[in-house]
């Protein structure tokens, strides 16, 4: 046992002492937030300022109205030129200093039944996103004409724009959740569980590789049991992930405090602050954190003992490496796709399956934990979850240790699979 | 004369038997090791040489037989720390500090962490090594390594030690201080079992060998004892006088080579060196030298294990 704890030490200590994990547990968070936020940002900024000319027909459109607009909304500038040949401006709205140009048909009529279409000609393309301001613009001041014509005036305007019916969706057994948050939750769990389980899968799975090609594997294994290195190698590695999520977490608790204690609601980082704020007071936070950590270990000692078989098999080539591991990492792949299923209806079949069947079940139960317990998981699926997990994990490091013992001392050509189920099999 | 601490064996096998799906490995190999021998495993590549060796350091359990170690059954938990495996396949981990490497192995060998770092010291100062502490494994010369790699074989004091090859790679200033090494631990009591197939060495280094091929023992006995039992009666004989033909009777010898004044002879069965001696001082002639000469383990090994496919040949002895 002891022998065990120093290899744990050993993965642990020169892992977590690595530029490479500090880096990254640091750079992780940074560039997540960095491109939720610079997205954001970036499409903020990118509604670039579309010079449009404008041409009424129709004789609704007046410059004052359209003024009003450019004032309230700087992102786009509309510029009525009715003193304008239409043809002339085809030709040389660019020369004009314009980006593009709206001819508004004379057959525009404020009582017809069905939407006006009008073009908007460039001179570059442009998506949705650039001509949408030009759009509502241009509908803003039809409504006002419309409602002028209609007789209606600012109080019934409200009274139509306002008064209107939302829903949402609750469940009656659920007497906590908001679905917008635990969906959110669960994704981001199953998908930390589905990054968790590839990156030190595959870390685990080198270490093996490296012990092997160095040739350092047989004066270990004359020291301890082969199992113990792979043990020892795995809960170490484990212990690395948790560090690294264990710190996550610590930010997220630092940033919750520090929010909730200035108290700002404004702009995009309070809304995600009041996110986070809103996922803290609707959520068993504690829960929700504890089967967590269980799922992470539970998986990753599931995988990773397998990806330590496969380590152990091959010969210092990377691709063998991958060929081999390709049927495990596809096990996790098709649980982060079921998942996307299984979110839509959390207490479905798939989902209920998905996550007690111990391949899929740390990324499909995790998913489905936000949305409550017991409402949305009843107690007896998430035990039976946790035990056939346990189980599961159990079983895959039996059935590496028995591959790993084998193929650590194995030099040569790269075995199949067949061959490494006949070592698995094979008695002592 | 061996006294009473030489005659207790530190490792006997039994019957043991390995087998893998396709090839008897180990097929009933027994042998008897004493306390304080050097002690030769010879063997062509692919003889079953490393699967014994696994099966002594628990690596391997036997299909079949019984490990006695120092007076009682083999338990490999418990027995592994009085064993240093050097194997052939080795290695250290590239990236990490070698002090602290050797304190892990060390340790992995049941060492406490004072004991180990003060024997590490002892060892580091001995070997001229005590300014590597802080370097990495891959700031090393491959000779470097091999001379890291042994310390750490032996800093547990283990009873046994097994090497593998322990000479692949080294220069021979730095064989020569292993060796000095391995003279000196079998002299502090410790058992030496030494695997190779360099005969030169085993020559030099052991005090009993056995060879084994495709998985059976086939010549166990001191290199003494081996020499005599496949010498050919063979001997040289210098003159001070030239030699004739008359000189040379047609009984009791044949002439293998003849110069003017060396012949190499091979006696007759049932004649002895006095026999000789005694006639060609009949004859008149001064004797200058004369000596048998005995078979070195390379010829008779290489007669042993040729004529057997399967085994893979000697590999030549490369200097």
């Amino acid at each position: 046992m002891n022998k065990i704890l120093l290899i744990i030490k050993r993965e642990y200590l020169t892992r977590v002492r690595k530029r490479t994990f500090i880096i990254s547990t640091i750079l992780f968070p940074v560039l997540y937030l960095g491109l939720i936020f610079g997205t954001g940002y970036i499409a903020s900024k990118s509604g670039t300022n579309l010079k449009v000319a404008v041409i009424d027909s129709s004789g609704y459109f007046d410059k004052g109205s359209i003024e009003r607009e450019n004032m309230k909304d700087s992102s786009s500038i509309l510029t009525l030129v009715n003193n304008v040949n239409p043809d002339s401006l085809a030709a040389n709205f660019k020369s004009m200093g314009y980006d593009g140009y709206v001819i508004i048909p004379a057959r525009l009529n404020w009582e017809a039944s069905e939407a006006s279409k009008l073009t908007l000609f460039t001179s570059r393309t442009i998506g949705g996103e650039g001509y949408r301001p030009v759009q509502s613009k241009l509908n803003n001041i039809w409504n006002r004409i419309k409602n002028e014509k209609l007789g209606i005036d600012d109080t019934k305007k409200t009274i139509l724009e306002r008064n209107t019916i939302g829903i949402s969706a609750t469940n009656v057994n659920d007497k906590t959740a908001d679905s917008g948050v635990a969906t959110g939750i669960g994704y981001i769990s199953g998908f930390l569980i589905y990054f968790i389980l590839l990156l030190y899968g595959s870390q685990v799975m080198m270490g093996v590789m490296e012990e092997k090609t160095n040739r350092i594997a047989e004066v270990i294994v004359s020291s301890v049991k082969p199992f113990q290195l792979m043990l020892g190698k795995i809960i170490g590695i484990g212990m690395v992930a948790l560090t690294q999520f264990l710190i996550w977490i610590a930010f997220i608790f630092i940033i919750y405090n520090v929010t909730s204690a200035s108290g700002s609601d404004t702009g995009m980082m309070g809304g995600m602050v009041g996110g986070i704020q809103k996922v803290f007071t609707s959520m068993n936070i504690s829960l929700i954190l504890f089967c967590f950590i269980f799922y992470l270990l539970g998986g990753f000692f599931f995988y990773s003992s397998l990806y330590a078989a496969i380590g152990s098999a091959v010969n210092e080539d990377m691709r063998e490496a991958q060929s081999l591991s390709f049927p495990i990492t596809m096990l996790v792949i098709i649980s982060i796709a079921m998942m996307s299923a299984a979110m839509k209806d959390p207490s479905g079949p798939l989902a209920v399956w998905g996550s007690i069947i111990p391949f899929s079940s740390p990324i499909i139960m995790m998913a489905r934990i936000p949305f409550g317990v017991p409402e949305t998981v009843p107690v007896w699926q998430l035990i039976a979850s946790m035990v056939s997990l346990i189980v599961g994990f159990i079983f895959t490091t039996w059935f590496a240790g028995k591959i790993y013992r084998t193929g650590i001392l194995m030099y040569g050509k790269k075995p199949t699979w067949k061959e490494m189920l006949k070592w698995a099999f094979r008695k002592n | 004369m061996r006294d009473n601490y030489h005659i207790m064996p530190i490792l006997e096998l039994q019957h043991l038997r390995k087998y893998f799906a396709t090839q008897k490995a180990v097929d009933d190999i027994s042998l008897t090791i004493e306390k304080g021998q050097i002690f030769g495993l010879l063997g062509p590549n692919g003889a079953g040489k490393t699967t014994l060796i696994r099966m002594i350091t628990g690596i391997f359990y036997p299909d079949e037989g019984e490990i006695i170690f120092d007076g009682k059954k083999f338990d490999p938990l418990n027995d592994i720390a009085k064993i240093g495996y050097m194997p052939e396949e080795r290695g250290l981990y590239k990236k990490m500090k070698i002090g602290e490497q050797t304190l892990y192995l060390a340790q992995l060998k049941g060492l406490s962490k004072a004991e180990a770092t003060k024997k590490i010291k002892e060892w580091f100062i001995k070997f001229d090594m005590h300014s590597w502490w802080g370097k990495k494994v891959e700031d090393l010369s491959k000779g470097m390594q091999q001379k890291l790699q042994f310390v750490t074989t032996v800093l547990h004091n283990p009873k046994l030690i097994i090497l593998d090859e322990p000479f692949s790679g080294l220069d021979p200033v730095n064989s020569n201080l292993i060796k000095e090494e391995i003279y000196n631990l079998a002299k502090n009591g410790a058992t030496v079992i030494f695997s190779t197939h360099r005969m030169e060495q085993v020559e030099e280094i052991c005090d009993h060998i056995v060879l084994v091929n495709k998985g059976q023992k086939i010549l166990d006995g001191t290199v003494g004892n081996i020499k005599q039992d496949y010498k050919e009666n063979l001997y040289k004989i210098n003159f001070a006088d030239k030699i004739m033909p008359e000189h040379l009777a047609i009984h009791l010898f044949e002439v293998v080579r003849k110069s003017d004044y060396e012949i190499i002879i091979k006696l007759d069965p049932g004649y002895s060196n006095n026999d000789v001696i005694s006639y060609f001082i009949n004859k008149g002639l001064h004797i200058q030298s004369f000596n048998e000469i005995l078979p070195s383990l390379n010829e008779i090994f290489i007669k042993l294990v040729e004529g057997t496919p399967t085994a893979r040949q000697f590999q030549e002895v490369k200097n």
